[in-house]
């Protein structure tokens, strides 16, 4: 007698019940996988117009800006789409697929604005064209998605979470060092301290966080290492005198 | 330096104590939450791991298959499962809503060890699979009050992996013990005092199960391992899902447990017409006996 005649411990039906439940999970990953694929293909003409800021002198950056803005744009349907679609699960449940993406996404968004970039917000009153602002986290959500909630935490919904964000800002910091050490090369000799206080003032702000042993924490010890390479810079510039005179 | 007094002209609405501050509070009051939040959960799953490994512990001293769990033994496992409750309704509000998930993978370690226990106990009692709906319940019959916790089918599946390892520890102690392999005491009818519906559905078609206390081959532990085996393998988890890297680490172990009983059966069968009743070679034994012949 074999034992497949026995009945025993499995009951078959269990099996199945996770069978199915696995696979709902599977279609799931797989159609936001897709999505998030489409978001990550659309970021890389982004990030090739943004890179363009290192080789072109700040004075003629504004087309450059454009065509950044113009392109972070164009991902903005991929990522209604991910919202609509990642609005139907507990935003906690896959938020793994997209995290990274969306923290790509709000660097672009950033370092244009800071660029001056995102000029003209609706629903701001004025706009803040100046060059070497930070967008706020709720600013970045608009821009994101006219109604994108930031930092949410009364309601289970598709939203820009502060790690996302802080993450972004720290991908701002590598990418503002090695801009200063770019903009010398343009012969842009004010920028390098522009650059300087801004990190300096991030740094500051990045202390009031009480950062545990994960990812941020990691990333945000190495702000003291760019802030240094950007000091050198502003050193350098300095010990030869080139810096531009103060009023 | 110049930069330091040119500070305040930086076209930033900077205050003394830096432009993004109030900002960076925020985030901070939010954080420091999210940290505490994480750190309950993480410390409750540890202290649901901890109650509930001494909760198999004591069920290994069980001998008696499909029964009910003895009182001696129900009466070491009852604190546990009393701190085991006490930590879930704990972190139950930690888990709620917006968080039901978010905290998932610092509790899924305590739920994964906590399904090892319960389905362990299930086994041992009914000596059948607890279905993921009665593990769901059973968890949630701990908590208090009108929130569940949410139970994944992933930790439901890794904390049935991990079972295997038990009922392969409790294979080779009962044969060390007396001499054979643990099987169905009594025949599959009379079990239908039991009131758990699941074993109803198994009383229904029982033709085989009258001969059962005879026939070594059916009802005992080594055929449920077998079949248990057979259908985790089967499983199709998706690539480059998280419950995929856990199956893989956790499939060669599940593997290994079912081989150590077979191996320790074979030992049984061949050294066992030479040796007095009781003896038992232990696994290592029954490796080196296997090797050399």
């Amino acid at each position: 007698m074999d034992s497949s005649s026995v009945k025993g411990l499995v009951d078959p039906a269990i099996f199945d019940q996770l069978q199915r439940k696995i696979d709902e999970d599977a279609v799931v990953q797989e159609g936001l996988r897709e999505i998030v694929d489409r978001l990550e293909k659309q970021s890389k003409s982004t990030k090739a117009a943004l890179s363009k800021t290192h080789a072109i002198p700040s004075k003629s950056l504004a087309s450059v800006i454009q065509a950044s803005e113009a392109s972070i744009r164009q991902q903005l349907p991929a990522l209604s789409k991910l919202v609509q679609v990642a609005s139907q699960h507990p935003y906690y449940r896959w938020n793994g697929i997209w995290s990274r993406q969306i923290q790509d996404l709000v660097f672009d968004i950033v370092y244009c604005g800071w660029l001056g970039g995102f000029a003209n917000q609706p629903g701001q009153s004025e706009g803040r064209k100046e060059i070497g602002k930070l967008l706020t986290i709720d600013e970045v959500a608009d821009i994101m998605q006219g109604k994108m909630p930031a930092n949410l935490k009364d309601r289970d919904e598709f939203h820009l979470t502060i790690e996302e964000y802080l993450h972004a800002l720290l991908s701002l910091i590598e990418e503002l060092s090695r801009l200063a050490r770019n903009s010398v090369t343009l012969g842009d000799y004010e920028r390098p301290q522009q650059i300087s206080r801004f990190i300096k003032d991030l740094h500051s702000a990045f202390l009031l966080l009480n950062l545990k042993n994960d990812a941020l924490r990691k990333r945000s010890d190495g702000i003291k290492y760019k802030m240094k390479e950007v000091e050198d810079v502003v050193y350098d510039l300095t010990l030869r005198n080139l810096l531009p005179k103060s009023p | 330096m110049s930069n330091k007094r040119s500070r305040d002209e930086a076209g930033m609405d900077s205050t003394s104590d830096g432009p993004f501050q109030s900002m960076f509070e925020t985030f901070r009051v939010e954080l420091d939450e999210h940290h505490a939040r994480r750190e309950r959960v993480i410390k409750a799953s540890r202290d649901v791991t901890a109650a509930s490994k001494k909760i198999i512990f004591s069920l290994q001293r069980t001998r008696e298959l499909d029964q009910p769990i003895s009182p001696p033994i129900k009466k070491t496992i009852d604190p546990h499962l009393d701190n085991i409750k006490a930590q879930y309704n704990g972190i139950c509000s930690d888990l709620q809503g917006l968080n039901a998930y978010r905290y998932q993978s610092n509790i899924s370690g305590g739920h994964q060890e906590f399904m090892e226990a319960l389905s362990f106990q299930y086994y041992l009692e009914n000596q059948a699979l607890i279905p993921y709906e009665t593990a769901v319940s059973s968890l949630n019959s701990l908590v208090e009050g009108a929130n569940k916790i949410t139970l994944t089918v992933d930790d439901y599946i890794l904390g049935i992996f991990d079972m295997v390892g038990e009922l392969m520890r409790f294979c080779i102690t009962a044969m060390a013990s007396t001499g054979k392999l643990p099987a169905r005491s009594k025949p599959r009818r009379s079990t239908s005092k039991n009131t758990l519906q699941h074993s109803d559905r198994m009383d229904v078609d029982d033709g085989a199960g009258d001969d059962v206390g005879d026939n070594e081959q059916e009802g005992n532990v080594l055929s449920d391992l077998r079949q248990l085996r057979v259908a985790l393998e089967a499983l199709d988890v998706p690539r480059k899902s998280w419950l995929e890297n856990q199956v893989r680490k956790k499939m060669g172990v599940m593997q290994t447990c079912v081989e150590k009983v077979e191996k320790s059966l074979y030992g049984l069968v061949v050294r066992g017409a030479e040796r007095p009743t009781g003896w038992m070679p232990d696994i290592n034994e029954a490796e080196r006996l296997e090797n050399r012949g």
